[in-house]
């Protein structure tokens, strides 16, 4: 058993790790930047160094500095977080290579996850569903309409060498697709000077499902079902929630145990998501998160585990404490994501909390490093406060969240909590019926005075 | 106190705020005895300076200051008296790592208090992920004060000497 972990992340996060290792018994070290000398997760751990100056790069990004501060404290552990180290094989090699534990996945399998390609065709070897298309580049009209006619209609021409959006066409159609691939191609050349294009199918309206697993790292694997995490604005999720309003039962059952086969196979260890995107009944791969997600609570309401405890249980040889037999859906959960953000633009908003009452009662979880005259720093990210709501079904967690979030005061800086409530007015929010497209869409129309 | 000796305080204040702002001074302080049990003290300040100049220093207020410190938070409460980091010449921690004051175990540390040091002279060595790294000193000057002691782990910023 551990004595002593270092959480090598600051915020909401860093505390979730400190409070799931008091829990335990364990110690926690927290490290900190001088510009987080005062932050609650320094306020809350058993001891604290500090570990640089504000700069992400010199403090929660410097490998030595957590090094050395596992070395002057005895922390036998590192727990990341999210976002920092938390995804980098390199530092996770130079933790193991200090003969100290890391809590997550293997260097290698961060490794090869990190990498879309190398991703893409591990997963597909593992029987996970991708996008279909073309393997590489498509020859001429004639190749492009037989591959066309076996992977359906409508279909993306996207330029090999591309990027920004540049030498990317869509055909609804095979009428359309002579005009797609010759301009698509002529683009790339006048662009990147290499007219090779490929082809995949084209997801119009696609929902973004993940699918929550957890593996002990010797072959044995779980999954704990999908979060639906569509609600999102420049590829920054706003809102989560499980399960997924549009997903049944079996479909859930089907890619669950997908997902949780690939991760026995591989020998993965921890907590991971694999993100899908989601129409008509089907899913196709996206990519891997190997590592805790900031939406983890929701997961963690409904089927009523703490995932933090069980990485650190498997980070210790431990078997998981549950089986995917004991893993059962109880009820509805969502998330939303509160930032230190001043509409409509969402320009961050740094500066002094004057007063910060969290919400509370039944089925409500409010994770936040916020407290009365706390000074959010400018260097961080905009995340302040996750508020997570839990009921008997979808229609209760809502009035729920719409509860909470009127009992929630976050005075002294602009905050995100205006969205939610005007969110929670919207018929195609209280019937689940949105895509990745609907929010961009709904701020577009209703965030412009 | 009659009401014509407060309008005479009140006239001498007044001049005394005049001569603050005619001689560009932040503050002034006069102590006046009339008699036994009759004094006047006048401190007259300029608020505006005098704010700033305390703002310029950026350190928070220290974790005591907070309601909400947790119960098994570290005791590390205040002790704003002598703060040596601020000390106009202490010399911090580049990194975190331990401490040795001597090249290896059983010599001579690489100063002492009262000895004389060279810019970039070693004054201590960081140990950091097995790394031994050489402090120099940022100048030239007296060791005045040793902070810390041989063995001890230091974070960022800790105060290690005094060098003047």
């Amino acid at each position: 058993m551990f004595d002593k972990i270092l959480v090598a992340n600051r915020g909401e996060i860093a505390l979730r790790v400190i409070r799931a290792a008091r829990e335990m018994g364990i110690r926690s070290v927290a490290v900190h930047s001088t510009a987080d000398a005062d932050a609650m997760h320094v306020r809350m751990a058993d001891e604290t160094v500090c570990i640089g100056p504000p700069s992400s790069s010199e403090s929660y990004l410097s490998i030595p500095a957590i090094i050395a501060a596992c070395e002057v404290t005895g922390a036998q552990a590192v727990h990341p977080g999210y976002g920092f180290l938390s995804e980098n094989a390199n530092f996770v090699q130079i933790v193991e290579d200090h003969d100290l534990t890391f809590i997550g996945p293997s260097a290698e399998h961060i490794r090869i996850m990190g990498d879309k390609i190398t991703a893409k065709d591990t997963m597909k070897a593992l029987g996970v569903p991708c996008v279909p298309g073309s393997e590489g580049g498509v020859a001429d009209l004639a190749a492009a309409k037989e591959l066309c006619a076996e992977i359906g209609y409508p279909v993306i021409v996207k330029a090999t060498a591309g990027g920004g959006g540049r030498g990317m066409k869509v055909a609804r159609d095979e009428g359309e697709l002579e005009r797609a691939f010759l301009t698509a191609r002529s683009e790339a050349k006048a662009a990147f000077g290499n007219d090779e294009v490929y082809i995949e199918k084209y997801l119009t309206t696609p929902r973004h499902i993940e699918i929550q697993v957890f593996g002990d790292g010797k072959g044995r694997a779980v999954h704990l079902g999908e979060r639906d995490c569509s609600l999102q604005r420049r590829h920054q999720k706003v809102l989560e929630e499980a399960p997924g309003p549009c997903i049944t039962e079996e479909e859930r059952a089907r890619i669950g145990a997908i997902c949780a086969e690939a991760c026995a196979n591989i020998d993965y260890r921890g907590a991971g998501t694999i993100e899908f995107l989601y129409e008509n009944g089907e899913f196709f791969f996206i990519e891997m998160n190997t590592r805790l997600q900031v939406e983890h609570p929701v997961t963690e309401a409904i089927f009523g585990v703490d995932l933090v405890r069980e990485q650190i249980r498997v980070a210790e040889g431990l078997p998981m404490s549950f089986t995917q037999e004991d893993l059962v859906i109880n009820g509805h959960a969502i998330e939303v994501r509160i930032n230190a953000e001043k509409l409509p633009d969402f320009a961050p908003r740094p500066g002094t909390i004057t007063q910060f009452h969290a919400p509370g009662g039944l089925g409500v979880r409010m994770d936040s490093a916020l407290y009365d005259g706390y000074r959010i720093p400018p260097y961080y990210d905009s995340l302040i406060a996750k508020l997570i709501v839990h009921g008997a079904d979808r229609d209760t967690a809502l009035r729920r969240l719409a509860r909470a979030l009127g009992e929630l005061i976050v005075d002294g800086v602009d905050t995100t909590v205006p969205l939610f409530h005007a969110l929670l007015q919207e018929e195609d929010i209280r019937t689940g019926n949105y895509n990745i497209h609907w929010l961009e869409h709904w701020l577009e129309t209703n965030l412009r005075e | 106190m009659s009401n014509k000796t407060h309008e005479s305080d009140v006239a001498f204040i007044r001049a005394l705020a005049e001569l603050l702002n005619e001689n560009d001074l932040t503050e002034l302080s006069v102590k006046r005895e009339y008699g036994e049990d009759d004094t006047l003290n006048v401190r007259v300040s300029r608020r505006g300076e005098a704010v700033t100049t305390q703002v310029s220093s950026p350190p928070p207020p220290p974790a005591a200051a907070a309601p909400i410190a947790a119960p098994a938070a570290p005791a590390e409460a205040a002790e704003p008296a002598e703060d040596p980091a601020s000390h106009p010449g202490a010399v911090t921690s580049p990194m975190v790592g331990t401490v040795y004051m001597q090249a290896e175990p059983g010599a001579p540390s690489f100063v002492g208090v009262g000895q004389q040091v060279g810019e970039g002279d070693t004054l201590l060595i960081i140990e950091a992920m097995k790394t031994m790294n050489h402090i120099p000193a940022p100048r030239a000057g007296t060791v005045r004060r040793i902070l810390i002691e041989d063995g001890a782990a230091v974070e960022y910023g800790a105060p290690l000497m005094i060098i003047e």
